[in-house]
């Protein structure tokens, strides 16, 4: 990936980082669906992670829980910390499966809510935030797993859409790729 | 690697750090240049967070819909036995009142009207009061406005009531203050409404005046205690030698739930004109006592 290009996408995730999560604090937050609020971000850097692998989903998943932390006045590092995580998981599932099916970002959307608040709640319990461990707080935390699961695909589709042409490596042109030279079935090769 | 490092870092140096910090500065310094930002956003966005809370409140009150018509139907119920009970109550009170201006020598029997006559004429009512609460024939019955009709069969838990409207009936009235005594009865072809008559001619009345019972101020004996509204004069006929006037009862006898029975003592001179007058041939029995109190003031 040449400079230019990697500095397209440092700006496109940039730009996204930062309107996903104003949307995320002045809007999501205020809309309570099923009494509990989406998380876009977590969304975000996981599917920033698939697009882009593990070490982009890394430092977009560190610099997206900066941003949170910072602009919810939260222990910082604490959400950067996490995201980096899901971010490098996300990417690291992609260089590893390459999972292509239609359903994969619903499916890596839930995961990651789900490893984000589970992981989330452990820290805060772990620094010492006195909160009952409760069937209201898994009711919570499966809530916001399947409202994350509903707004996954769409989330997708508008990240993907975002950074098509600065990725490094388009899945699509990948997949290609693959097809024709792994199967044995290209034209050519009747020829 | 790295990354997570840093966060592990940042996390411990912000746990570490006084309030006043450095981090937090950052933090504070960060959320004001961020500030017009979130709060520009945060007015850009409004639409779309009103959208989605109208499309919550909209769901969130077809939820309600259904308790809160749960909940009206519940609270009608209950305004309704509310004003029931608010009825009653007025009524008593305005018993009691009444037990204490005229009907001392009476001993009143509260009952409730339990079956209602119902065709239009509407002369009859049921109570559920009789023998045993010491309810006799011919007992006077009143209600919060007034004269309401007398005992015409006893039973021993209940009893029949005829109404001033009921054909048999005569009760010796007198206009206000006057001491000009008639018989107020039914008005022919007009159920609902009565006829004070056998007034002598040099009476005054007047539109408007009330019409009581004349009770035991002559020497005769009446069935009723003095002072009792009737009704209301509502115009005089002069065409005979008698005075009569048209008299509109002021109980709404279409609407009678409480009544009071005013039983008299055993050996009273009450109790024993009831007595006589239920000895009376059927037919003479409703009137006769009254007429011969009327006509003895009239003499």
């Amino acid at each position: 990936m040449n400079g230019a290009a990697s500095g397209s996408l440092a700006l496109r995730l940039a730009a996204l980082a930062f309107i996903v999560v104003f949307v995320q604090i002045g809007a999501v937050s205020e809309v309570p669906v099923f009494g509990v609020n989406a998380d876009l971000t977590s969304l975000l850097v996981a599917f920033v992670g698939l697009l882009c692998g593990s070490t982009v989903g890394a430092a977009c998943g560190f610099a997206v829980g900066l941003l949170v932390d910072l602009a919810l006045l939260q222990t910082l590092g604490l959400t950067s910390l996490i995201f980096t995580l899901v971010g490098y998981g996300c990417g690291r599932l992609r260089e590893l499966r390459d999972p292509q099916a239609t359903l994969t970002p619903l499916f890596v959307g839930a995961g990651a809510s789900a490893f984000a608040l589970i992981g989330y709640s452990l820290m805060e319990f772990m620094l010492g935030v006195d909160a009952p461990v409760s069937f209201e707080l898994l009711r919570q935390i499966v809530l916001i797993v399947i409202v994350n699961s509903i707004l996954a695909l769409p989330l997708w589709a508008l990240t993907r859409r975002v950074l098509e042409g600065a990725l490094p490596e388009d899945p699509r042109r990948r997949r290609r790729r693959r097809t024709y030279t792994t199967g044995g079935l290209s034209p050519l090769s009747k020829a | 690697m790295l990354l997570v490092v840093l966060s592990l870092l940042l996390l411990t140096a912000y746990f570490g750090e006084a309030p006043d910090g450095r981090l937090h500065g950052i933090q504070r310094d960060f959320l004001t240049v961020v500030s017009p930002v979130q709060d520009g956003a945060n007015k850009a966005l409004k639409p779309v967070r009103d959208l989605f809370g109208w499309f919550g409140n909209t769901l969130h009150a077809k939820s309600e819909l259904g308790q809160v018509l749960k909940q009206t139907d519940k609270l009608r119920g209950e305004l309704v036995a509310d004003q029931a009970e608010k009825r009653s109550y007025h009524q008593l009170i305005s018993l009691f009142h009444l037990d204490e201006l005229s009907v001392g020598d009476y001993r009143p029997v509260t009952a409730t009207v339990v079956l209602k006559s119902p065709n239009i004429w509407y002369s009859t009512v049921g109570i559920d009061k009789g023998e045993s609460a010491g309810v006799r024939l011919n007992d006077p019955v009143i209600n919060a406005e007034g004269l309401v009709g007398k005992v015409a069969q006893v039973a021993s838990d209940g009893a029949l009531v005829d109404l001033i409207t009921d054909s048999s009936m005569g009760v010796a009235a007198r206009i206000g203050t006057s001491n000009a005594t008639g018989l107020v009865q039914p008005k022919v072809g007009e159920p609902n409404d009565l006829l004070l008559q056998y007034l002598p001619a040099n009476t005054q009345a007047n539109a408007g005046e009330y019409v009581v019972t004349a009770g035991s101020v002559a020497p005769g004996e009446s069935l009723y205690p003095p002072g009792l509204l009737i009704g209301q004069v509502t115009s005089v006929n002069e065409e005979s030698a008698y005075k009569s006037v048209n008299v509109h009862p002021v109980a709404n006898l279409h609407d009678v739930d409480i009544v009071q029975v005013l039983t008299a003592a055993a050996g009273s001179r009450a109790s024993n004109l009831g007595r006589l007058a239920a000895s009376l041939p059927a037919g003479q029995a409703s009137n006769s006592g009254e007429q011969l109190a009327s006509t003895q003031v009239g003499e």
